[in-house]
């Protein structure tokens, strides 16, 4: 399996195999596939959810206008979450790592301490960087608290890097010369202009006092969200701003001061969203744990025939 | 499966490396504790572990507390039995309670009067049955420094519990722990050999995992690693960079102690030493290796490095040499990396990049780091003009203004291990003189008491104003360290300003130093100069005691040298040295009895002249002619630094003083002769504190005297 399509499409059959929504790209810019409302508010409150995404992921201050072969400002990651995490969630993992062609057999596979924490987020967890061969395939992360609330149940949250494990699987010298399609396109020819324009647009280009005014405006226009109880748009106008900060951060144009405050605004917004969505969802009688009890009723009438 | 022997094996997922080690010898030692409370301590206590596994295993158990009794107080007699000699009702509640006819209590007299009481003979609790509730008990007790909860509440624990193998003499002792029932099975490595397999004991264990290739002695493990390397470095003609705790992180990140060994491209070389050695050991964890020299090689400086690296791997072969190609394909795009990074560096000389150290905070308050810069120029500059070192005066002050350009750099952005030694390196490249690149290069030391202080004297200069202006600054906005908070690693600071001071022998005075780089700031510290000499000298002298504490130096020694002044560092060591070198004779331990004697006498006392001619006594006289034949002695000696001959000089009084009080009576009635006494012995007070208050030494006065006789 060395090609980057075939990658996601394993990930993909192997994490609906095991009950997840199969979500798509949420379609704004986010920093991380955790910024996507389907982890980030879905792991609030009681309800059971299982979800996996590819989630093109937008760090622009990573951007390299497409020369170096192993940085890139946009990458791709697939993220599966199950909430609650199942006891033998290890295991599941081990096994997906077999889905996409690997012969355990013959590599050497670790669990290094990597505790994850998205200030932006009021966001953290514990967990590894699961390591192939002296390679970082995988964020491994028990999330313990988002949006300042803390957790019950625990989701687990996986995050495989695809570039990384394409490019370690073809032992690929260079991002852009690996396939995207099984001996057709490559990465590069795919994404190679994008990554130079971004890279173009986010350190030198982009209207900074343009940026910081979108700053205030959709932060201005989470509260109004919020206020009339819109959680998801509210919640839209905070990934807008962190996006913003973050383009800000790579143009050069936020001092360690000012990095502290906006920061501290970004996960205000967050927080505000949280809570609200755990009001919200509390109101609607928290529907997906009746949609469990139903499944759970379905599954024991399964066996009673079975 | 041995008689009294316990086999306790935790099974969780991946406990990170560096809790491992702290969490089992707390659990080890909480155990043995209980244990030794009941009467049941182990004969042998034996530990273990694997990122995966915690194992303790006790031997010599034995099978149940010791049995006992235990004496009961009942009721009083006076309200166990009515008039008419029948019990009451209190007593007879008490004898139902003990299980007992109330003809069958006992009578106790206690200081409160005599009371009923019951023997009863208690049967030891068997140990498994103790067991059983002590260890989930203090399993679940173990202090993570950060842990997580998971499931249906469980935790908090460093991370989920999968499995416990806890086995008495053979037999399961039953509990449970965050939903995991303990039981005899365990299993092998999670993916090379996860099948469950039981065991009965501790020998077994072992056995059964060897043969699996899983090691649980994490002393075993590190043992065939560094043999490994060693040998695979040996075919190459080199050896692994020293790094003990880059080893014990191996350790402790498999259960199976494989060695991998891999190569790069030799081109990568070109990179200084430092950079590949960091790059593999932060990134890859892996050790480089560096050539070993014949012995007569006169080559100066460190070995060159080979292109390879070594670490571990979490199984005992690589039969497809899969593992080997992934890491070398790492190793590689890590280099790749670092020397991009180098190159782009290199663009500019460290002079061509000062500019960008304006934006750089050093301090939200305290303004950039070129700012910085420019006060360090001047404070190292006028501390070479206060120390004579005029020759460096100029390297100083350049060294001073290149010192923190490497924090500019992306090298040191990504490896931030390597601040200093990035720039000095960069300085090397540039071509600056020796004293000034080492300057750089040596800027952070000492990082640790084993640390030895930078090279040159440029070095020490710059290192030392660097340290006061921090220490300044942050005092200076009122932060001052308190307990555990440390956030600017302030202690390491003034700790780094006091071996310089010491190890380099820099006389200077650390008052008129703080004092000019506090004028430096400007308007910028919200504290006045004397404020922060205040609270900085404490701070600094607590360092000094620590240093000198950690030099081998008593207390005592310390105190006496301290409270004669310690502004001059090297000065004030001198006079520990001379304390700690004299303590043992017997004249100066006499001084010391005397001195104290003298403050006595002396406390209170106003100041009085002495006018030789009203000595009367020979004794006093015979003490004057002695104080002034060695009074200007002492004071040169002192002037010199020479503060043991000092100290021993002085010591010379010792007899005449003993023979003195012994003949003399300092508080004569006679008013003159009083005064005239008193003010003989404020003369010989300075005299005898000249190097040291003699009278903060602690003298043990029958160890004295066992010692040397009255």
């Amino acid at each position: 399996m060395q090609s980057f399509q075939e990658l996601i499409l394993r990930l993909s059959d192997f994490w609906a195999g095991q009950g997840c929504v199969l979500q798509q790209p949420y379609d704004l810019e986010v920093g991380a596939g955790t910024m996507h409302p389907d982890t980030f508010l879905r792991t609030l409150g009681p309800e059971p959810w299982r979800v996996a995404y590819v989630q093109p992921s937008r760090r622009p201050a990573d951007g390299r206008y497409g020369d170096n072969p192993f940085r890139l400002g946009k990458h791709y990651q697939f993220q599966a979450v199950l909430k609650p995490a199942p006891k033998d969630i290890q295991s599941i993992y081990i096994e997906s790592l077999k889905a996409i062609g690997l012969d355990l057999s013959q590599h050497d596979l670790r669990f290094e301490e990597d505790n994850w924490e998205a200030p932006t987020l009021g966001a953290w967890g514990v967990g590894w960087q699961v390591m192939l061969d002296g390679m970082e395939i995988t964020q491994f992360t028990y999330f313990q608290q988002a949006g300042g609330l803390e957790l019950d149940p625990i989701s687990v949250e996986l995050t495989y890097g695809l570039e990384r494990i394409t490019m370690f699987l073809a032992l690929s010298r260079s991002i852009y010369d690996m396939d995207w399609v099984p001996g057709g396109l490559t990465y590069g020819q795919v994404r190679k202009q994008d990554e130079y324009e971004s890279s173009k647009y986010c350190f030198e280009i982009a209207d900074i006092e343009f940026m910081q005014t979108q700053f205030e405006g959709w932060e201005r226009e989470s509260n109004r969200c919020l206020e009339a109880d819109l959680v998801l748009p509210a919640y839209e106008c905070a990934l807008k701003c962190s996006h913003l900060f973050n383009v800000l951060d790579a143009r050069g144009a936020v001092s360690v001061t000012e990095r502290v405050g906006l920061i501290r605004r970004v996960r205000r917004m967050a927080v505000g969203c949280a809570k609200k969505y755990v009001e919200s969802r509390e109101k609607l009688g928290w529907p997906l744990l009746a949609s469990q009890s139903r499944a759970a009723v379905a599954a024991g009438e399964e066996s009673d025939h079975g | 499966m041995a008689k009294g022997e316990l086999l306790l094996e935790v099974r969780a997922e991946e406990i990170p490396a560096r809790m491992l080690q702290p969490a089992i010898a707390q659990l080890a030692t909480r155990v043995f504790e209980e244990l030794m409370a009941r009467d049941l301590g182990p004969k042998e206590v034996e530990t273990g572990f694997t990122p995966r596994r915690l194992l303790l295993i006790l031997k010599g158990l034995p099978a149940k507390e010791p049995d006992r009794t235990e004496q009961v107080v009942g009721p009083p007699v006076r309200v166990a039995f009515k008039e008419d000699g029948s019990p009451t009702p209190a007593l007879i509640g008490f004898a139902r309670r003990c299980g007992l006819e109330p003809e069958e209590l006992e009578r106790v007299t206690t200081d409160k009067g005599e009371y009923l009481a019951a023997t009863q003979s208690i049967v030891g609790v068997e140990t498994s049955q103790l067991l059983a509730e002590l260890l989930p008990k203090l399993l679940r007790e173990i202090n993570w420094p950060k842990s997580m909860v998971w499931g249906d509440g469980y935790g908090p624990w460093a991370r989920p519990i999968h499995g416990i193998v806890a086995v008495l003499a053979g037999q399961v002792v039953p509990f449970e722990l965050f939903g995991v029932q303990s039981g005899a099975q365990t299993c092998g490595h999670a993916v090379l050999s996860p099948k469950p397999f039981t065991v009965r004991g501790a020998a077994e264990y072992r056995r059964k995992l060897a043969k699996l290739g899983i090691v649980v002695q994490p002393d075993e493990r590190r043992r065939i690693l560094a043999q490994a390397m060693s040998e695979a470095a040996a075919e190459l003609g080199g050896q692994p960079v020293e790094d003990p705790q880059l080893l014990d992180k191996l350790v402790a990140i498999c259960e199976i102690p494989g060695l991998m060994h891999g190569s790069f491209d030799a081109d990568y070389l070109e990179l200084p030493s430092e950079v590949l050695t960091a790059s593999l050991r932060d990134h890859q964890s892996a050790f480089s290796v560096e050539a070993v020299r014949d012995e007569e090689d006169d080559e100066s400086g460190e070995p060159p490095l080979l292109p390879a690296f070594l670490t571990v791997m979490d199984r005992s072969d690589d039969p497809s040499g899969r593992v080997r190609v992934g890491n070398e394909w790492v190793v590689a795009a890590r280099l790749a990396d670092a020397r991009f990074f180098f190159h782009e560096d290199r663009k500019r000389s460290l002079e061509e990049r000062r500019g960008d150290l304006a934006h750089l905070t050093f301090h939200e308050k305290l303004g950039s780091y070129q700012d910085k810069a420019e006060r360090l120029a001047e404070l190292a500059a006028l501390l070479c003009r206060s120390l004579g070192w005029s020759e460096e005066e100029a390297s100083a002050a350049q060294a001073a203004r290149l010192l923190k350009v490497d924090l500019t750099s992306e090298m040191v952005k990504e490896f931030t291990d390597l601040q200093g030694v990035m720039g000095g390196i960069y300085g090397r490249e540039d071509g600056l003189g020796e004293e000034i690149w080492t300057a750089i290069y040596d800027q952070y030391l000492p990082a640790s008491a084993e640390d030895s202080i930078p090279r040159g004297r440029t070095g020490m200069v710059t290192a030392l104003a660097d340290r006061i202006d921090t220490l300044v600054g942050i005092f200076g906005l009122g932060l001052i360290p308190t307990g555990s908070r440390d956030p600017f690693g302030l202690r390491r600071a003034a700790q780094g300003v006091v071996r310089i001071a010491l190890d380099g022998g820099m006389p200077v005075d650390l008052d008129l130093l703080a004092a000019k780089a506090a004028r430096l700031y400007g308007d910028k510290l919200t504290q006045s100069g004397e404020e922060i000499l205040e609270s900085l000298r404490p701070f600094l002298f607590d360092r000094v005691r620590h240093v000198l504490g950690l030099a081998g130096f008593a207390y005592d020694e310390i105190e006496a040298a301290l409270a004669v002044g310690g502004n001059n560092l090297p000065d004030l060591k001198a006079r520990v040295e001379a304390l700690h070198a004299v303590r043992g004779h017997k004249e100066f331990l006499s001084l010391v009895l005397s001195a104290k004697r003298i403050l006595n006498i002396l406390k209170d006392s106003e100041e009085y002249d002495l006018d030789e001619a009203r000595l009367v006594e020979p004794a006093e006289k015979a003490l004057f002619a002695a104080f002034a034949d060695l009074k200007g002695e002492v004071e040169e000696l002192a002037a010199a630094g020479d503060h043991e001959g000092c100290l021993r000089r002085t010591a010379g009084l010792a007899s005449v003083l003993d023979h003195f009080f012994a003949e003399v009576l300092v508080m004569d009635e006679d008013d003159a002769l009083r005064r005239n006494r008193l003010g003989l012995l404020q003369a010989i007070h300075r005299v005898v504190g000249r190097s040291a208050r003699l009278t903060e030494m602690v003298v043990d006065k029958a160890e004295h005297r066992a010692k040397f006789g009255d």
